[in-house]
């Protein structure tokens, strides 16, 4: 399950090219408006990037981002690993969370406008909210799944229940904590760029919909593939930091024995 | 040591039905006696030695411990499980001085003991090896450190070798023994092999099933300390293994439903 050598690099390499070719001739062949060449939206890229205002929209959405998913993780871990250990807790939040789990995040944008303005906290709530309930949910999973008999040799030692969630059951669920983490980052891309679309103000959803606005298509194309590159960037460090975190484990999990 | 005092466990076993996992169980364990609890798959053993670790209740009865009611889990009763039940993100010197630290000895301390321990195990040399990358036979001798560390007076072993293979259960089974020797704890062994039970113990206590309750308690009058290959050739070895596994045989009582 380790990696060897740069087969990987290789092949991700491969498909981004493949991608951008057929993008390429796609594009030259169907003659759309809004449908630019991949060479034509790559040739943006540094422009955006060169620009000191795009560069600080994108960092005003990686802060949101940041703060959103920091505190998401913050307040689902202890949710979903106090609920794999008891009943009573599991019971209270599950219909919670069944009911909130399909409602599409950014669909509570307007609402919570309403309340916070069109500012940084409305959309570092609906962040919040796209990253609690894949952790809860997999903190939950990753707490029930931990062996009975590993909580009662710990409570031989002489641990209290409070001590035994802290020392036991977080690091033991710590895989499981981690893959819903992954999730959870994903999901605060999505949220982040879509909670910008309905609020515009800074940002790089801002970026995108005000280029849409104004037929720049090649800066539409070009922004999707910075979106794009900075997700892959994103998870290519999480995985990194996640395979030091849990290089104990064994790859029990099918979504961890496949990435790791 | 152990007194254990008409001890009865029923479980849910869902819509309303209850089963009787162990039915009026009494038993008195000495202190340094080697005690196996015999008997097969389903027949609660397993329930009881989890009840003397007070990591579940008893429904009705209760066990004593020194004289004093077991109301939870004590650094006092050490439970070693087949399972092993390691801490995976735990070198094999963190586990086995985490009781210890828990225990707030000094790390330095803590740091010799386990390694004195570790040793002990024949595992020098591993030290800084994850759980993972050991074999069963070596995560049950971790296992078996890691409780010795936070120096139990009694060790309730839950079938600690049954899942492994023949060979490194015989090494196992004969460096237990050698343990016990030194410093002789009370054990509480459970177990469904008859060799086993014989090899190690003072005396057996046989279960039946449906519901759990002791058939048979035999005391094995064997010399120690004992060396398998010379018990495999003793004619009294072979008598107590071929009686009671006929005792074993014996048809059980009529399930009570």
């Amino acid at each position: 399950m380790t990696r060897t050598g740069p087969a990987p690099a290789l092949a991700a390499a491969i498909a981004c090219a493949a991608l951008f070719v057929a993008w390429e001739i796609g594009a030259r062949l169907a003659r759309i408006d809004g449908l630019p060449p991949a060479s034509q939206a790559l040739a943006q890229v540094p422009a955006i990037l060169g620009d000191p205002e795009a560069l600080l929209n994108i960092g005003a959405s990686l802060r949101r981002m940041v703060v959103g998913f920091a505190l998401g993780v913050a307040v689902a871990v202890p949710v979903g690993l106090t609920m794999g250990r008891s009943r009573h807790v599991a019971a209270f939040f599950n219909p919670l969370l069944m009911v909130i789990y399909p409602v599409p995040k950014a669909a509570l944008m307007p609402v919570i406008m309403l309340w916070l303005g069109v500012g940084d906290a409305s959309k570092t709530l609906v962040i919040f909210l796209g990253v609690t309930l894949p952790v809860i949910y997999h903190s939950y999973q990753g707490s029930r799944a931990v062996e009975q008999k590993m909580l009662w040799s710990a409570a031989a030692m002489g641990m209290t229940a409070p001590a035994r969630l802290v020392r036991i059951v977080l690091p033991a669920a710590l895989p499981d904590i981690l893959a819903g983490c992954r999730v959870g980052l994903v999901l605060a891309l999505i949220t982040m760029v879509t909670s910008e679309m309905i609020a515009r103000q800074t940002g790089v959803g801002n970026i995108l919909f005000n280029s849409l606005d104004m037929a720049q298509y090649d800066t539409v194309y070009a922004t999707i593939i910075i979106i794009g590159a900075l997700g892959f960037a994103l998870d290519a460090a999480f995985e990194w930091l996640r395979g030091r975190l849990v290089a104990w484990a064994e790859p029990a999990h099918p979504i961890l024995a496949g990435t790791t | 040591m152990i007194a254990i005092a008409s001890v009865t466990k029923t479980f849910d076993s869902g819509k309303g039905r209850r089963h009787l996992a162990l039915a009026d169980i009494s038993l008195d364990i000495a202190a340094g006696e080697f005690v196996s609890i015999l008997g097969p798959s389903g027949c609660g053993k397993s329930t009881l030695l989890y009840i003397v670790g007070g990591f579940i209740p008893p429904s009705t009865g209760a066990v004593l411990v020194k004289g004093a009611r077991v109301s939870g889990p004590s650094p006092d009763r050490g439970p070693v499980f087949q399972e092993f039940a390691l801490f995976p993100w735990k070198t094999v010197l963190g586990n086995v001085m985490y009781g210890l630290e828990r225990q707030g000895v000094r790390r330095a301390q803590a740091t010799a003991r386990a390694r004195e321990l570790i040793a002990m195990v024949h595992l020098g040399g591993y030290e800084s090896f994850y759980p993972k990358e050991l074999s069963g036979g070596m995560k049950q001798r971790v296992a078996i450190a890691r409780t010795l560390a936070y120096g139990p007076s009694i060790l309730l072993m839950d079938e600690p070798f049954g899942s492994l293979d023949a060979h490194t259960r015989t090494r196992l089974q004969n460096d237990l023994l050698e343990i016990w020797e030194r410093d002789r704890k009370t054990v509480m062994f459970v177990t469904h092999s008859v060799e086993e039970a014989v090899f190690l113990s003072d005396r057996i206590v046989m279960m039946s099933r449906s519901p759990g309750r002791v058939k048979d308690v035999i005391a094995i009058d064997l010399p120690r300390p004992r060396s398998r290959a010379d018990l495999l050739l003793d004619r009294r070895f072979q008598d107590y293994v071929v009686n009671i596994e006929r005792l074993m045989e014996e048809p059980a009582p009529e399930p009570r439903r």
